[in-house]
């Protein structure tokens, strides 16, 4: 009998530890990188998304790895070259071209497989186009936004303009901004300017250029992007009005060159430029900048102003899973809940942000519904890509050069763009 | 005794080592095979190296960084020395002013260069507003985005931000001059720059080489303040080798580009520190 007891104890025994075990083999930890996580609203929202992920996956732990919006290419890149990098994580849709030639995205065709037909018919064809490389999905998109053109109503108003009327073309934008440099303090130094940009070494640049370019029927390269398209009148023009809102008439803040998108940011929270070319994050971050301003109630947004045709720049991000990933099934899961209807919808309500999904910024009322997304969603068919070769950084980086040379005067526009035009076909065909 | 006396010295070398080997041999040994690497897998090329010759960005940025190492450094020893030697004289509440005078120095380079950019806003900035308030200018300055003024305003910065470090080195050296040599040529009525120039450099002869030499090699990889305030802007006028190899690196993915520029750096540094090396075995 007590053989018999010793053998049944022994037995249950053996049957805890075995379960045991295989709980904690079943627990799977797997890193997840953001540049949101750095920023306050983002991060209270991604941890509350993480716990209701956690509910649905108790199997799956999360590690959330922060890292700033500078920084982000430059940590994946190290980690990935070491093959460490974070299971999932959100770059932009620009980088992607040089993280999959590098071999830092997973293929995500074999999971896309498993979901069904019709898996990704939920996202605007354009951004699942973007995440391709040699035909299969190799990311999936996040946000999707249009530029647009913010503005101050207050501001509007005290420089006699309708806020209701905001300008439509280029020219009437020019005599608006040049009505909204002013004087308020009476001591005869202007402390007002119509409109503020970037002029930084920033991909915020060039999100905030392409308005201009597009909008006057212009591109940066030829269609088969082996060549630059800048050699032409449209470009010049474009870049030419560009320049002198800065150097001729003087609607720019001082210290073009030297400004970043949260400066531009900062100068519109605090009243020293009336007009922005902007997108989701634009009202929340301004509110958050200048809580006194009322943000939320005293902006307003229009389309981007046009010349000869409706275009403006497109912002969208993508999620990535790490080759290196010891869990991709699990790192898929993860993939699909952040980028799920819900989620996404979240990511607006609680971020500004409108999403890459049809069946959320087609849809959704509260998107439809609201004052700036709803001018942002509608300009998407006029939204336009940069191109996504593996020599954009470069060629972007060569370009803002000759803008910056031609604001600060040391060259003339036509010279400094036909500088950029000749650099960048030396890029293209090097 | 399990080691012979004679083999010791190898037991104490081989941890530091073996240290530097994968410390430092390994990437320095990847960084040179990365910069002869071709696309095709597994064959080499100078042509990166071919490249750096006809780039016009690099050749600008090569001098760019001569003139801010240049002026960097020579600003750096002059200051340095300057209020080393005031530090080392006796001033009432000393210590305190030792701490303040190391302050910058402490400092990380990338929040130095966001703070100054904020000071330099000529907007927002406390620089414009103060030279406004005392009537030294009519209009705010656009410091970093003038070209005649931004690669001069990189280096102010850069002078607030190390001299402390010269200032340390050469005011340890002074504190080593016996003061008795002063007391002597003080008797013998030599005047104070006489007194200069025949004690105080000659004795601080080795710490000014051993300072000019580290800040040398300092200025060269000087990196986080140049790209927090102008990012190589306005154009290229202040990009430097350090945020050019970044740029190549990281921003447009040229690992075998930007580590033919990381090893034509390096060789400079090498070259920059042979007289400090020779000067120092001389001294030996």
């Amino acid at each position: 009998m007590r053989k018999l007891l010793t053998i049944a104890i022994c037995a249950v025994a053996l049957l805890v530890l075995c379960s045991f075990t295989a709980a904690t083999a079943a627990q799977v930890t797997l890193r997840f990188s953001d540049w949101h996580l750095t920023e306050d609203v983002w991060n209270k929202s991604l941890n509350e998304a993480m716990a209701v992920f956690h509910k649905q996956h108790p199997n799956i732990k999360v590690v959330l790895e922060p890292v700033s919006y500078k920084e982000k290419e430059t940590k994946y890149t190290v980690e990935s070259e070491a093959g460490r990098a974070p299971d999932v994580f959100h770059v932009h849709a620009f980088s992607l071209p040089m993280f999959f030639g590098k071999g830092y995205a997973k293929d995500l065709t074999p999971f896309i497989k498993k979901e069904g037909p019709g898996f990704l018919d939920a996202w605007y064809p354009l951004p699942n186009k973007l995440m391709e490389y040699n035909g299969k999905m190799h990311a999936m998109p996040g946000d999707y936004m249009t530029m647009v053109l913010f503005y101050n109503t207050e501001m509007f108003k005290a420089a006699g303009l309708d806020p209701n009327k905001p300008p439509k073309t280029w020219k009437e934008f020019l005599s608006y901004a040049k009505k909204l440099t002013r004087d308020t303090d009476g001591d005869g130094k202007v402390d007002q300017w119509g409109f503020g940009t970037v002029g930084a070494k920033s991909p915020g640049f060039s999100m905030r250029f392409g308005p201009f370019l597009w909008s006057f029927g212009a591109d940066y390269l030829t269609p088969d992007m082996k060549k630059s398209a800048l050699d032409s009148r449209k470009a010049r023009e474009a870049f030419t009005f560009f320049v002198e809102l800065y150097t001729k008439y003087k609607v720019v803040p001082p210290g073009l060159t030297a400004m970043n998108p949260q400066e531009v940011r900062t100068q519109f929270a605090q009243k020293k430029v009336a007009m922005i070319l902007g997108s989701g994050w634009t009202p929340p971050i301004v509110n958050k900048i200048n809580p006194d301003l009322n943000a939320f109630e005293v902006l307003k947004c229009a389309p981007a102003p046009m010349k000869t045709k409706p275009a403006t720049a497109i912002w969208l991000s993508s999620w990535v899973m790490s080759p290196n990933t010891k869990h991709p099934q699990e790192a898929w899961e993860l993939m699909k809940f952040i980028t799920s209807k819900d989620s996404e919808l979240k990511w607006f309500v609680d971020n500004r942000v409108t999403s890459a999904r049809k069946d959320v910024s087609g849809v959704a009322p509260e998107i439809l519904n609201d004052k700036f997304a709803s001018v942002m969603a509608s300009q998407l068919p006029y939204g336009m890509v940069e191109p996504q070769i593996k020599q954009w950084p470069e060629i972007m980086d060569t370009f803002t050069t000759s803008v910056q040379e031609a604001i600060v005067g040391m060259k003339t526009p036509q010279k400094a763009l036909a500088e950029a035009d000749e650099r960048i076909n030396a890029i293209l065909a090097r | 005794m399990w080691i012979k006396d004679r083999y010791m010295w190898i037991a104490f070398v081989l941890p530091g080592l073996l240290l530097l080997i994968l410390v430092l041999g390994f990437p320095a040994i990847t960084s040179i095979l990365y910069s002869v690497k071709a696309e095709q897998a597994g064959t080499y090329t100078l042509a990166h190296y071919n490249y750096l010759l006809k780039d016009p960005f690099f050749m600008t940025t090569f001098w760019n960084t001569a003139i801010f190492v240049f002026a960097s450094v020579a600003t750096h020893m002059i200051l340095g020395l300057a209020v080393a030697m005031v530090l080392n004289s006796a001033i009432p509440a000393r210590p305190l002013f030792r701490l303040i005078a190391l302050l910058p120095w402490v400092v990380p380079d990338v929040v130095a260069g966001i703070i100054w950019k904020w000071m330099f806003n000529p907007i927002y900035g406390a620089v414009n507003d103060v030279l406004l308030k005392v009537g030294l200018i009519n209009t705010s300055v656009e410091w970093l985005s003038n070209p005649k003024l931004a690669m001069f305003s990189v280096i102010l910065v850069n002078l607030w931000r190390g001299f402390p470090f010269v200032m340390l080195i050469l005011l340890a050296g002074l504190q080593a001059i016996p003061p008795h040599l002063y007391e002597a040529a003080s008797i013998d009525g030599a005047s104070k720059p006489q007194m200069f120039f025949h004690i105080t450099i000659p004795g601080l002869r080795k710490m000014i080489v051993v300072a000019l030499a580290l800040d040398t090699v300092w200025e060269v990889r000087r990196f986080g303040l140049i790209q927090a305030m102008t990012q190589g802007g306005p154009g290229i006028l202040t990009e430097v080798l350090s945020t050019y190899t970044y740029k190549q690196y990281f921003q447009f993915f040229r690992f075998e580009y930007a580590s033919s520029v990381a090893v034509v750096m390096t060789i400079v540094l090498l070259l920059v520190s042979l007289p400090y090396i020779w000067m120092i075995s001389q001294e030996e």
